[in-house]
């Protein structure tokens, strides 16, 4: 490149190419490792109530974010709940058209305050609106892991799935 | 810790709880990468150090003479008028005297990063290191030249300058 001209083709501008290391690593906590640690032994989803308001935390946390009282009260809960809110994905995270399109549901289980976001699988797009009623499917034993994925997906409830037939 | 905390509340995990599954844990690694274009001036300024020599910006309203060179004056606001080739010669403006290193590891033979202020320019200039001097007797103002790594060698980067070393006025 001569000093007098002008670059001509951006090619000539020095680029610089790199990768910055970004290692994670994230422990769940004390609430979430008895929570996961049942959820993988026992399939069985636990929830903590507060003494104080009353609000039924599921995940369980170790306060409550409705009144900061530190919460001890441990409570099961059933693997059944209704659609609070939902929506149908027709793209993946990354953009890219799925298959077959996926639910996403925010899940309030019976007897529990909060909700949580988790998939919806095994329904009819008819059978999902708010308030539809489903239940937890398990992965097997062997497969679980330690994870909120141990619960591999909801799907509507026997009576959703027979009225529908 | 401070005097008075003797410990901090909460519990304390070493690498073996998480390695061993003591505790649950998620891991995963985003993948960052970026891709930086050096821009018109300090794509040319690269691509001249390749040259074996150093260039810069220079202002008209100011008379400021920028290395490493910019487009623009941030003094007068305004786009700067010419490239000027300069000496590979200047005197350091700061230093340090590092016994760490970039990756928190100790090293016997410590790097002086300095900021080298070239001949003709003015305020600021190059970071770069200082080498084949002792350490003790660097200073404020001292006289340094670069020191280049053979022509065949140069890729257009600010380490086609090895280092600067002390120089006579």
């Amino acid at each position: 490149m001569g000093f007098a001209e002008k670059i001509q083709s951006p090619k000539d501008i020095t680029h610089l190419e790199g990768e910055i290391p970004v290692n994670y690593l994230y422990t769940v906590g004390i609430a979430g490792e008895r929570f996961l640690r049942e959820l993988k032994e026992n399939a069985k989803i636990l929830g903590i109530r507060c003494s104080r308001c009353r609000l039924v935390h599921v995940p369980p946390r170790t306060y409550c974010e409705q009144c900061f009282e530190r919460l001890r009260d441990w409570v099961e809960l059933t693997s059944e709940g209704r659609i609070e809110t939902f929506t149908i994905c027709y793209f993946s995270a990354d953009g890219n058209r799925l298959a077959e399109p996926e639910i996403i549901a925010a899940v309030k289980l019976n007897g529990a305050t909060s909700a949580f976001v988790h998939r919806i699988r095994d329904a009819n797009d008819r059978d999902i609106h708010i308030g539809t009623d489903v239940e937890a499917v398990f992965k097997e034993k062997g497969d679980r892991v330690g994870s909120f994925l141990d619960i591999a997906y909801f799907r509507p409830s026997r009576r959703v799935r027979s009225e529908s037939h | 810790m401070g005097v008075r905390i003797k410990e901090f509340r909460g519990t304390s995990l070493r690498e073996e709880d998480i390695r061993q599954g003591r505790v649950l844990s998620v891991s995963y690694r985003p993948k960052a990468q970026y891709l930086w274009s050096a821009g018109v001036a300090i794509g040319r300024y690269l691509a001249e150090l390749k040259n074996g020599r150093i260039v810069g910006r220079q202002c008209d309203k100011c008379g400021r003479t920028a290395v490493p060179p910019r487009m623009f004056c941030e003094w007068c606001f305004r786009p700067n008028d010419r490239w000027i080739i300069l000496k590979d010669s200047g005197m350091v403006n700061t230093f340090s005297v590092s016994y760490i290193a970039a990756d928190a590891t100790r090293i016997t033979e410590p790097l002086i990063p300095a900021v080298i202020q070239i001949d003709g320019t003015t305020g600021a200039g190059m970071l770069h290191l200082i080498g084949q001097v002792d350490p003790k007797k660097v200073e404020f103002g001292m006289r340094v030249q670069a020191i280049w790594k053979p022509p065949q060698e140069r890729t257009g980067s600010i380490l086609d300058i090895k280092y600067f070393k002390p120089a006579e006025r």
